[in-house]
């Protein structure tokens, strides 16, 4: 059963997270209504870099596995709408390490895909854009784009 | 015939004086080898052992490797230094099976309290009720020292910290300690486990805390 396979590797991710993390990262499983635990989806939280226009913002990703992972890479997620040029309308992050066909290797563990996301976050690809509005305030105008990125830093605070 | 004599004798001190440099040469090669023999020996009693542990050893990644890691180039090392590598090793086994076994008496310890302990409880119940002081004398009279102890790291954006702590122990203990360590005031800093503030009363056994799990320290911002 190819299930077992992906659930026993996201076991030893929860396990590694747990013992060490980048600090403000946070990344766990979601918990069914039930209590028990879902490990197929991950409720993530990304801290913008410190020294970026991203910096103060805690933006909630989710990571949605398939059966086939690791083969495949999990799907990524932040909320609808998310101001960034390699972010597709649907919140989906659009990174060559998350592209099966690209950079995906089994071996990438889900604290390397969050380090990774985090780099975009400051670093946009802008040979690969995902929407239409980042892509053209982030080509054509610079102060505007800051702006709009600092605003999304603030309405994403920290929940602690 | 002393002449004779005294040229015999010398023929041949001087022979085996050109051969002794050469042979403290090979001895010098050889001593090596000759240690690896003799931890090789040694090593054959633990080797046993071993076998019986690695069934249980099997599941950790990392010691897979380790024995992968064994033949070492046969071209470029000789017979000797692959006898060296072997014995170290066999040597890192050694620890490594000693610390298991130490591990695992540690486990049997804890287990054998936490089953007495029960015993205990329960016994003292019906001691209570029958008021039959034999059966407390029976049982082992141990204070309840031996709690389980956890490991934690508390990560700040400087480093991690190492605390240990009991189990059933409260975190807040831990907070007020790492305030004092790093000269900040606990009213100031939050900590969080998994993305969740602790609450003062909670304890590692109450958030399901594994051995080495980490705790994030954040300072609040006024």
């Amino acid at each position: 059963m190819s299930g077992g396979i992906a659930r026993g590797r996201l076991a030893e991710e929860r396990k590694a997270w747990r013992k060490n993390h980048p600090h403000g990262f946070v990344a766990k499983p979601e918990t069914l209504p039930d209590g028990t635990v879902n490990l197929m989806v991950w409720h993530c939280t990304i801290p913008g870099k410190t020294g970026t226009d991203w910096e103060g913002g805690y933006f909630p990703l989710t990571l949605h596995f398939s059966e086939d992972y690791p083969s495949k890479p999990p799907k990524c997620k932040f909320p609808q709408g998310f101001f960034h040029p390699n972010v597709y309308p649907s919140g989906t992050v659009c990174l060559s390490i998350l592209n099966e066909d690209s950079g995906w290797r089994p071996a990438i563990t889900v604290k390397q895909i969050l380090i990774g996301i985090q780099d975009l976050l400051d670093q946009p690809n802008p040979a690969d854009p995902a929407q239409t509005e980042g892509y053209h305030l982030f080509i054509q105008d610079a102060t505007e784009y800051k702006k709009r990125v600092r605003a999304q830093a603030k309405n994403y605070p920290p929940v602690i | 015939m002393e002449d004779i004599e005294e040229t015999e004798d010398l023929e041949p001190l001087f022979d085996y004086r050109r051969v002794q440099p050469h042979v403290i040469c090979l001895n010098d090669d050889k001593s090596p080898a000759s240690s690896p023999k003799r931890r090789k020996t040694s090593k054959t009693h633990v080797g046993k052992k071993i076998e019986g542990e690695k069934k249980e050893i099997a599941v950790v990644n990392c010691d897979d490797e380790e024995d992968w890691l064994p033949p070492p180039p046969k071209v470029l090392v000789g017979v000797q230094n692959q006898l060296d590598e072997d014995s170290t090793i066999k040597e890192m086994r050694l620890k490594k099976q000693e610390l298991l076994s130490v591990a695992s008496s540690a486990e049997d310890v804890l287990r054998g309290m936490d089953e007495s302990a029960k015993r205990k409880s329960g016994s003292s119940l019906q001691a209570s009720l029958e008021t039959s002081l034999a059966a407390v004398a029976e049982q082992p009279s141990k204070p309840p020292c031996e709690r389980a102890k956890i490991v934690i790291q508390v990560q700040d954006k400087d480093g991690t910290k190492q605390f240990r702590m009991y189990m059933d122990d409260k975190l807040e203990r831990l907070f007020k300690m790492y305030a004092d360590k790093v000269k900040l005031d606990f009213q100031n800093l939050v900590f969080t486990f998994d993305g969740d503030k602790i609450g003062p009363t909670a304890t590692p056994g109450s958030l399901g805390m594994d051995d080495e799990d980490m705790i994030e320290v954040h300072e609040k911002k006024s």
